[in-house]
């Protein structure tokens, strides 16, 4: 099970929440009967968290959809195996999305490594820079909410996690670079032309 | 705009949102399926009449099964597993099933 400690949920500002307080009773309490293979406390685990991982594993993969299902029951049996080790110091819903956090970075890595082998990434004639989107039409949180799922969903697929590793996520180029085992020029190029083709669709549609 | 403040601006504009994208039905019925079969494959689950003694209520056959004098190992069977509520959920977006306490139907309760 990948290490999924508050921790590291909270080193980023971009979390979906915000580490909280230590756990509460009634949450120890939750984990104690799933530990106990107590069935109701076990439909209430999932009741009771599916919406928040759903939820950010369909934006953060928003590109491959049909992806989502698999990725949050990955993240709900990994929650189960790592249940015992639950040291409670943040809520369970800080402590869940940290796990789905590390199986989206999984899922990022293995795409973007498979990408290496794409030459396009490495043409320049490629690149052709486009005007900036104008900031009004950010204003509306909606549009853009919509816009940017179909933008992210037109792109290549390398491109899309690209992006949404670099600014959802907030990580660094030298990270994804070290992480998919590219130079960081390398994940500048490939960051470079992600964002140019986003915008170009942003422009069209 | 420059680019990073392009991005930057998308990215805060279209954080994680449960009330848009909620969990379907149906994948939260796989799911506790799931977890309850990976439990149950490491050692017994607790059974229905632990659980209800435990203070969480039980659906209607779960409760006919507490009653029925059986040893503990057979009460700790899933009996979801020859429900039809079940397999209803696991399929269907909008599952027609109203069991009070059963699991599948507050999954499925608007």
């Amino acid at each position: 099970m990948p290490d999924a400690s508050p921790t590291t949920v909270a080193q980023s500002t971009h979390d979906p929440v915000v580490a909280g307080p230590a756990v509460d009773p009634e949450e120890r309490e939750l984990v104690a009967a799933v530990i106990r293979k107590d069935r109701k406390a076990t439909a209430e685990l999932v009741g009771r968290f599916a919406d928040a991982i759903h939820a950010y594993v369909r934006q953060r993969l928003a590109p491959r959809a049909e992806m989502v299902d698999d990725l949050v029951q990955e993240v709900f049996l990994a929650a189960l195996k790592g249940l015992p080790s639950f040291a409670g110091r943040s809520s369970l819903k800080v402590w869940l999305l940290g796990i789905a956090r590390h199986k989206v970075e999984d899922h990022y890595r293995a795409h973007l490594r498979r990408a290496e082998t794409l030459s396009d990434f490495d043409d320049d004639s490629a690149f052709v820079p486009v005007e900036q989107p104008r900031f009004d039409e950010l204003i509306d949180d909606e549009r853009v909410r919509d816009k940017t799922r179909r933008v992210l969903a037109r792109l290549p697929e390398a491109y899309g996690y690209a992006l949404l590793w670099r600014y959802w996520e907030r990580r660094s180029v030298r990270e994804i670079a070290a992480q998919t085992g590219r130079t960081e020029k390398a994940g500048e190029r490939l960051l470079a032309r992600a964002r140019t083709q986003f915008k170009r669709l942003w422009e069209v549609d | 705009m420059d680019s990073e403040h392009f991005f930057a601006v998308v990215a805060d504009d279209t954080g994680p949102d449960p009330e848009r994208d909620p969990a379907p039905a149906r994948l939260k019925s796989q799911i506790y399926s799931r977890l309850l079969a990976e439990q149950a494959a490491t050692g017994r689950l607790l059974s229905v009449s632990e659980t209800r003694q435990s203070g969480r209520p039980l659906c209607v056959f779960e409760a006919l099964v507490a009653h029925v004098p059986l040893p503990e190992s057979v009460k700790s069977m899933n009996p979801c597993y020859v429900c039809h509520a079940r397999h209803l959920a696991e399929h269907l977006d909008h599952a027609p099933i109203f069991w009070p306490n059963c699991p599948y139907s507050e999954f499925h309760r608007p």
